[in-house]
This record gives structure tokens, C-alpha cells and sequence, in this order.
């Protein structure tokens, strides 16, 4: 039988949890990027940033209702006593799970493209276009060769990390730091996922993006939390 | 060299410059803090009274500045879009 995942089944259940929860602070800098948007009205970054975090957020959401089916239904299937009629429920089942897992990669890859480029002034069609058939051939490829998606992933992020050292050198914002360690350690998981046919690794890299998400909910509140003039003043003497 | 401020950024200040004295400031104080003119800042309290984000007193022939909750919720808005504009680079 082809494995889909490699969740260890002890771990079965608590990485949907650690999806959804990535899948919450997605939605949160979504909405908040949205919201400046409509703000500012005339600042098309905010809705193209926004726009790039949404896209993860739908493929989180894809890979919840995946697993969500993979694992609560795999046992239904099983318990159908005629043979052909389980043979046709495990195939329709099974193009759900790919396409599930391909929704996934696919937005994953295409939000961070679109995150990496926000920063960038110019950008022509034929980069954009370049990018989508890159992004879709990984994604594609990545159904035989699961470590493809984390690889380019992996490559996505770095560009991010470097384009938000550079505004750290310019800024030194300690939020901007926030940032760098938040998308390092997501850096991280994609990183220990390549190697993730070893149990161990698959949570230990689960636990990474979830720690990274954390990191991503402690800045959200920190720029949301309500002003204290104080601290403004302060912060324009310096 | 500092750079000019834009105009949302001046109606941020002048906000901002109101909130810092309690609420409660005195126009002549407002231009001092504000770092505008006479003509400049008139111009903008008049398109801040028509937004709804200022107020004007008057107690013993003295006008008094204060701020709106609309005005509030405003300057709230605005400070933290900058926060995440800086944050993010955007």
C-alpha cells in the first residue's frame, strides 16, 4: 500500500490540531493586512501580502479536511464487506487525497512566491509566469518525490529570510526580528520535512512550524495590542 | 535628512500631539507641537472638524482642541498600519 503521510500513529489527530492552528494565525495576518488595506485604500502591498498569507492559510485549510477524511474514514472503508465496492471507494477516495495534498502544495508554494515578490518593485509577467510553472512542475513532481515541495519551500523561504535581513539592517526593528526567527524557523521545519520518512523527524518538524506560528501570534500581538502614548513618545525621542 | 511628512502623517501628529496633552490643547499649542503654520494647520483642522476626528470648545472666550471617538479610533487604525508597514516592509 502507498502511504500518504508519515505520520507516526501515535501522532495521528495532533498534526491536523497543529494545521488548524497555523491555518488561525494565517487568518489573522490575512485579515490584518486586508484591513490595512481598506485603510490606506490606495496601498496595493497590503492586499498582495494579505493575499500571499491567505493562500497558505486555503492550503492548511486543504490539508485539514485531507487528513481530517484520511484518517476518520480510512476504517469506514475498510468495514465494507464487498470487495469490488470497497476497491471503488478506496480509488475515489484516493484521487481525493491527491488532489487534497495538491491544493495544499500548490497554495503553500504559491503564497510564499507571492510574500517573497510583495517587497520586490518590479515584476514583470514573464517572472510571475516563469515562477507559476516552476511552482506548479514542483508540485506536480512532488506526488512521486515528496521532497520536492519541501525543497522549494525550503528555497522560497530563504529568499524571504534574506529580503527581511536586509529591512532589519535598515530598520532594526525588534519586530522586524520577530519576523527573520518566525520565518527561520519554518525555514527549519521545511528542512528536517525533507528527511521526514523517519517518524522522529516528522514530528520533530510538526513541532518546529508550530513553534514557528507561535513566533507569527506573539508579533501579530504585538502590533495589535492597544498604543500607550508613552511608549510612542518615547520611541520618537529615540 | 528627514524626510517630508505626508499628509496622513501630518493628521497622525496632529492627532497624536492632542492625545499627549489629555485630550485638551490649545490651537497656538497645537501649531507649536504640531511644527506647522498658521495657514497649514487651519487648513487642517477645518478638514479634520469635517471628518468628524476633532472637536472645538469654547470656555471663557478660549477655544480648546480635543479628540473624537471617531478621532481616537482613527489615530489607533493608523498607528498600527504603520507598525505593520515598518515591521513588514511593505
Amino acid at each position: 500500500m502507498v502511504k500518504l503521510v508519515f505520520t507516526p500513529d501515535w501522532f495521528l489527530g495532533k498534526d491536523i490540531l497543529i494545521s488548524f492552528f497555523s491555518f488561525f494565525v494565517l487568518a489573522i495576518l490575512f485579515w490584518l493586512s486586508f484591513k490595512n488595506y481598506k485603510f490606506s485604500k490606495d496601498k496595493k502591498n497590503f492586499l498582495y501580502f494579505g493575499l500571499g498569507f491567505l493562500l497558505i492559510a486555503l492550503g492548511e485549510l486543504s490539508t485539514i479536511l485531507t487528513k481530517l477524511v484520511l484518517y476518520y474514514n480510512t476504517t469506514f472503508t475498510q468495514q465494507i464487506g464487498q470487495m469490488i465496492v470497497t476497491y471503488n471507494v478506496v480509488n475515489s477516495v484516493d484521487i481525493f487525497y491527491k488532489i487534497g495534498f495538491f491544493l495544499y502544495k500548490l497554495l503553500t508554494l504559491a503564497g510564499l512566491y507571492t510574500i517573497y515578490r510583495v517587497n520586490y518593485k518590479q515584476t514583470t509577467e514573464t517572472d510571475v509566469m516563469l515562477a507559476s510553472y516552476f511552482i506548479i512542475l514542483s508540485t506536480a513532481l512532488s506526488s512521486s518525490f515528496y521532497y520536492l515541495f519541501h525543497l522549494t519551500a525550503l528555497i522560497l523561504l530563504i529568499f524571504i529570510i534574506a529580503s527581511y535581513i536586509r529591512l532589519y539592517k535598515k530598520n532594526r526593528l525588534t519586530n522586524t526580528k520577530i519576523l527573520i526567527s518566525a520565518f527561520s524557523l519554518l525555514a527549519f521545519s521545511q528542512l528536517i520535512f525533507i528527511f521526514s520518512k523517519l517518524d522522529v523527524l516528522f514530528v520533530l518538524a510538526n513541532i518546529i512550524q508550530l513553534l514557528s506560528y507561535i513566533i507569527f501570534l506573539i508579533l501579530v500581538i504585538k502590533i495589535t495590542r492597544p498604543l500607550n502614548l508613552k511608549n510612542e513618545k518615547k520611541k520618537k525621542q529615540n | 535628512m528627514k524626510r517630508k511628512r505626508s499628509r496622513t502623517d501630518i493628521i497622525h501628529d496632529i492627532l497624536r500631539c492632542i492625545l499627549e496633552k489629555n485630550n485638551k490643547i490649545k490651537p497656538t499649542h497645537l501649531m507649536y507641537k504640531s511644527n506647522l503654520s498658521h495657514s497649514q494647520m487651519n487648513q487642517y483642522l477645518e478638514e479634520l472638524f469635517a471628518m468628524g476626528l476633532i472637536e472645538k470648545t469654547t470656555t471663557d472666550n478660549k477655544s480648546i482642541i480635543s479628540i473624537t471617538k471617531k478621532g481616537t479610533g482613527f489615530y489607533k487604525q493608523y498607528s498600527q498600519m504603520k507598525e505593520f508597514e515598518k515591521t513588514f516592509g511593505l
